[in-house]
């Protein structure tokens, strides 16, 4: 049964969000998972044969998903919401 | 000398286990791991050995209208991973047991007894290069019996809006503080899932990360108590937690009720997601 080897955490920034990367290596395959440190919810995953290869398809995803996160700005739809 | 031990550290015992613990329980009969993540394909990327795994979206509400799942398919779902009302279930889960949380939120609403959480959940398990397996779990079916929903954990709307209005109870908002102001509808990378930002008029803003060290397991008791104390909540009052859509609110709530022992807590599953959507429903943005 494999055992989880080569982990690692490092916080960074995406689009400026704050994400923990985490990697490790289960057989033969590196597993990168990144999440937004606060408040964690939201996970992206990807494999590779590499770490890098891991973290680089994993960055790329997540980098896109962050830059797309709208702050303040009212609803589709919405012509008047107050506090906005 | 007899060693004192204060109530809080006394429940903790109870309610969570170490690695190290399961590692000596993996081929114990008279207890089944659970692992319910966020991610609901980490399971089959690798699990703990003897594990099985619950899909939060599909297995652990109701699929067809909002709410927890229904008590025959709760029975079902436990039965089918052979568990019995004597079975010490132990979850397990990623980010830091958001759903494992949720999942033992369920399990204490219909009454199973000895429910428990890996303490540092999956995270943990594997930052400490600990084996990772694929192969199914054997399992033997069992008939499981639930209790009655137990109501006096969960929250539901009218509740809510008794509490915001008369300060009947304490409400704590356990999204980001991003969500909590209105700045973002959602955490960053989901969608959203709500008409509008802020927080229920009262409520205090206590992330739920905040009772977390850093391997993702909980903080003291004593370090839990202050955090918690020093916005007011200090269990002489009752405690209604709520997040997005309940999950988060879970961790918080399974912290005061079961970590330090407070003893009228709430989770408002319906939370922001039902609570930002509401019409003319009251909104406080800092």
């Amino acid at each position: 049964m494999p055992k989880v080897e080569e982990y690692s955490e490092r916080k960074s920034q995406l689009a400026g969000w704050a994400v923990n990367i985490v990697t490790y290596r289960l057989g033969s395959i590196y597993h990168t998972t990144i999440d937004n440190t606060d408040p964690g919810a939201w996970v992206v995953k990807a494999q590779g044969t590499t770490k890098e290869e891991a973290e680089t398809k994993a960055t790329k995803e997540a980098q896109g998903l962050l830059e797309k996160v709208k702050k303040s700005k009212p609803p589709t739809g919405c012509t008047s919401v107050p506090g906005f | 000398m007899a060693v004192q031990t204060s109530p809080a550290a006394a429940t903790q015992q109870e309610v969570l286990v170490s690695t190290d613990w399961v590692v000596q329980h993996l081929n114990d009969s008279s207890i089944r791991l659970v692992e319910v993540d966020v991610d609901t394909k980490a399971y089959s990327e690798g699990h703990v050995p003897n594990a099985v795994g619950w899909a939060w979206d599909t297995q652990l509400c109701d699929t067809l209208r909002r709410d927890i799942i229904p008590k025959a398919k709760f029975e079902q779902l436990l039965g089918q991973s052979g568990i019995s009302s004597n079975t010490t279930v132990i979850l397990y889960g990623d980010n830091n047991n958001w759903f494992a949380a949720w999942a033992l939120w369920q399990l204490k609403v219909y009454g199973h007894q000895d429910v428990r959480l890996m303490n540092g959940g999956r995270k943990k398990w594997i930052a400490e290069g600990r084996e990772l397996t694929t192969t199914a779990t054997k399992i033997t079916p069992t008939t499981y019996r639930a209790s009655e929903p137990d109501t006096s954990i969960r929250a539901f709307l009218p509740e809510v809006m008794k509490a915001s209005s008369e300060r009947s109870a304490k409400l704590v908002d356990v999204r980001s503080p991003q969500e909590y102001s209105g700045e973002i509808l959602a955490p960053p990378g989901l969608p959203e899932t709500c008409q509008r930002g802020g927080h229920i008029p009262g409520a205090k803003s206590i992330p739920w990360g905040k009772a977390c060290n850093e391997d993702g397991t909980f903080k003291s008791a004593e370090e839990l108590k202050t955090l918690y104390g020093t916005a007011g909540i200090t269990g002489e009052q009752p405690v209604i937690a709520y997040c997005r859509i309940g999950e988060r609110s879970s961790h918080t709530w399974f912290v005061l009720k079961h970590l330090l022992g407070y003893k009228h807590v709430k989770n408002y599953d319906g939370s922001w997601t039902e609570w930002g959507n509401l019409v003319a429903a009251a909104i406080e943005k800092p």
